[in-house]
């Protein structure tokens, strides 16, 4: 669904963001992108998601190498859900739905109410402007966007952030929902309580480079030793030296 | 496609309403029209001094509001102060149509095309010998058309350049501030699909704020014989103004550092065009000012003067191209800032 082979970027000279990248991800697949502030990790979303141009090595994206793919066609079937909430205050959550998925063929386009309510948004605020929602709320609309055009492909980039503990419970279970309908997805996170319960495999970017690849399950019982009943953070720091956060 | 394009519509339609563009628009045109009616139209202006060399007396008798000079010399000296308008007529008949008038001065270099109608206008009256000494008959104008005509295009550059370029900008502005420019980088949706809507709506707006300030302010047999040209220099107008409205808000950070520009915009850039028209204040560099161009094309449609020819509407064309060009670079440029 995903290969990336020898994955450059650079935002020019001796600014080089990515060192060679490998790694690919099935089709059905959760797959963690974790790493620290600045290491490549909204570089590489970029670039798979067809924003950053002029990277070096090969991408390809649902079966397509997208250098030489038809952007608007993969874009279709692609789902992104940002680590803000991007949305038009202005306009109602039911507003923004249906303005993002006037560009999507409407064959694809769930239905926008039934979204909502999937999410559990609060329905007395369906027609007031997002200016008056909580980041909660505007994260859910925010998912509901990126689910929108039933993607074969999702991008998530801190989907649990600004939601209280039975929202996040709710939408590592559409997640999941998503997988179980053949919906691969990428996810971005500082969280690894999501990394841990989601992911089928992460990956550990540091500086460019990705430190280590492996499901989250083995990757604790290779530092069984070194640590003793190791969580996937402490991993993390072992592997990469920093915390997330840094 | 157009599907997308119409929801693009919609959505800058909405952000417009949000950001009170059309009802400043509307208070605009309130404002200029009751100026233009109640104060303006009723303004005995002094009309601009005209001087006629007429060696061969092809011009005939002596015209109110037209001093006649006995030389090419005492003509350019006449007109020295960069305002009056000279004209030297060289042939047999001024009505004959053979006749050649050299316009010698018309303020500055030849441009000012609006000095050139009033001094045609005194040539070509009908009563010669008005009382006044200046013309009360502007080609087919009364003097309070010509009022009419001057402020009408006066506050119809104004409110392109300025209302214009602030509304596009603002509406950019906010998008960027809410952060939605960057989902439209991941929406099937071209960047030339989300510029063109926005120039869509500000132009329509513009063309139809122009359209009713004309009529308006021009009576409506007037007014709809403006309105083409009018129309043409609006619409050119509102594009340059809406680009680089457009460019501005993706290049500049905030509204603070925007206003900035907006300042300047009017200072530096429009102010020295309505002096050296309007007053008559002679600048020597005003041929190169783009602005100039614009605004005595404008000047020029409201007397139904055909004054651009085909180089003023290729450098026009050839800007706007390529300040859409520089607005799709902004545009993935903006796209692709973190968030």
């Amino acid at each position: 669904m995903i290969g990336v082979n020898n994955l450059t970027f650079s935002y020019g000279k001796d600014k080089e963001a990515l060192h060679g990248l490998d790694f690919t991800v099935g089709e059905g697949e959760i797959f963690g992108f974790l790493g620290p502030n600045g290491s490549g990790k909204s570089t590489t979303q970029k670039i798979l998601t067809g924003i950053l141009k002029g990277y070096g090595g090969r991408v390809s994206l649902l079966g397509q190498d997208i250098a030489a793919a038809d952007t608007k066609e993969l874009l279709k079937q692609i789902g992104v859900l940002f680590e803000f909430p991007y949305l038009y205050t202005n306009l109602s959550a039911v507003d923004n739905l249906r303005y993002f998925a006037s560009f999507y063929p409407q064959e694809r386009v769930r239905d926008v109410m039934e979204l909502l309510d999937k999410l559990e948004f609060k329905k007395d605020y369906l027609k007031k402007p997002v200016a008056s929602y909580s980041k909660g709320m505007r994260q859910r609309v925010s998912m509901a966007r990126a689910l929108l055009n039933s993607p074969k492909l999702l991008f998530l980039d801190e989907p649990t952030s600004g939601l209280d503990p039975s929202g996040a419970v709710l939408f590592r279970k559409i997640i999941e929902e998503e997988r179980g309908n053949g919906t691969t997805v990428f996810l971005t996170t500082h969280n690894m309580v999501d990394a841990d319960l989601l992911c089928d495999r992460v990956a550990f970017i540091l500086n460019g480079n990705i430190a280590a690849l492996d499901t989250p399950q083995n990757l604790k019982e290779q530092n069984r030793t070194a640590l003793k009943e190791p969580t996937l953070e402490e991993v993390f720091i072992r592997y990469t030296g920093r915390g997330l956060e840094e | 496609m157009r599907g997308s394009f119409v929801a693009l519509l919609k959505k800058d339609f909405r952000l417009c309403v949000s950001g009170g563009f059309f009802l400043l628009a509307l208070g605009s045109l309130i404002l200029y029209s009751c100026y233009i009616n109640l104060v303006y139209a009723k303004l005995d202006q002094e009309m601009f001094p005209v001087y006629r060399y007429d060696p061969g007396k092809a011009g005939g008798e002596r015209i109110a509001g037209v001093t006649d000079v006995g030389s090419l010399n005492e003509l350019e000296e006449a007109c020295a102060d960069g305002y009056s308008v000279g004209l030297h007529i060289n042939g047999d008949s001024v009505f004959g149509g053979k006749t050649e008038i050299i316009m010698v001065s018309c303020g500055i270099e030849r441009l000012d095309h609006i000095r050139e109608a009033y001094a045609r206008s005194l040539l070509f009256q009908e009563d010669k010998t008005d009382a006044l000494g200046q013309a009360e008959i502007i080609g087919v104008n009364t003097r309070e058309m010509k009022n009419r005509r001057d402020m009408t295009a006066e506050v119809l550059f104004f409110e392109l350049v300025a209302v214009g370029f602030l509304g596009v900008a603002s509406m950019l502005f906010k998008e960027k501030q809410m952060g939605v420019i960057r989902v439209h980088a991941i929406l099937p949706v071209s960047r030339i699909q989300f510029i063109l809507s926005k120039l869509t709506l500000i132009l329509s707006s513009d063309l139809l704020f122009a359209a009713v300030l004309t009529v308006i302010n021009l009576g409506m047999p007037e007014g709809l014989k403006a309105l083409p040209g009018v129309l043409l220099q609006a619409g050119i107008l509102s594009l340059v103004m809406a680009l680089v409205g457009f460019l501005c808000a993706e290049l500049l950070p905030d509204f603070k550092q925007f206003s900035l520009i907006y300042l300047v915009i009017a200072v530096f850039i429009t102010t020295p065009v309505f002096l050296s028209v309007q007053a008559g204040v002679e600048m020597g560099w005003m041929r190169f000012h783009p602005m100039y161009h614009l605004f005595t094309a404008m000047k020029n449609a409201y007397f139904q003067v055909l004054s651009a020819g085909g180089f003023y509407y290729g450098v026009c064309a050839a800007a706007i191209i390529l300040l859409f060009l520089a607005a799709g670079w902004g545009l993935g440029r903006e796209m692709k800032k973190e968030g």
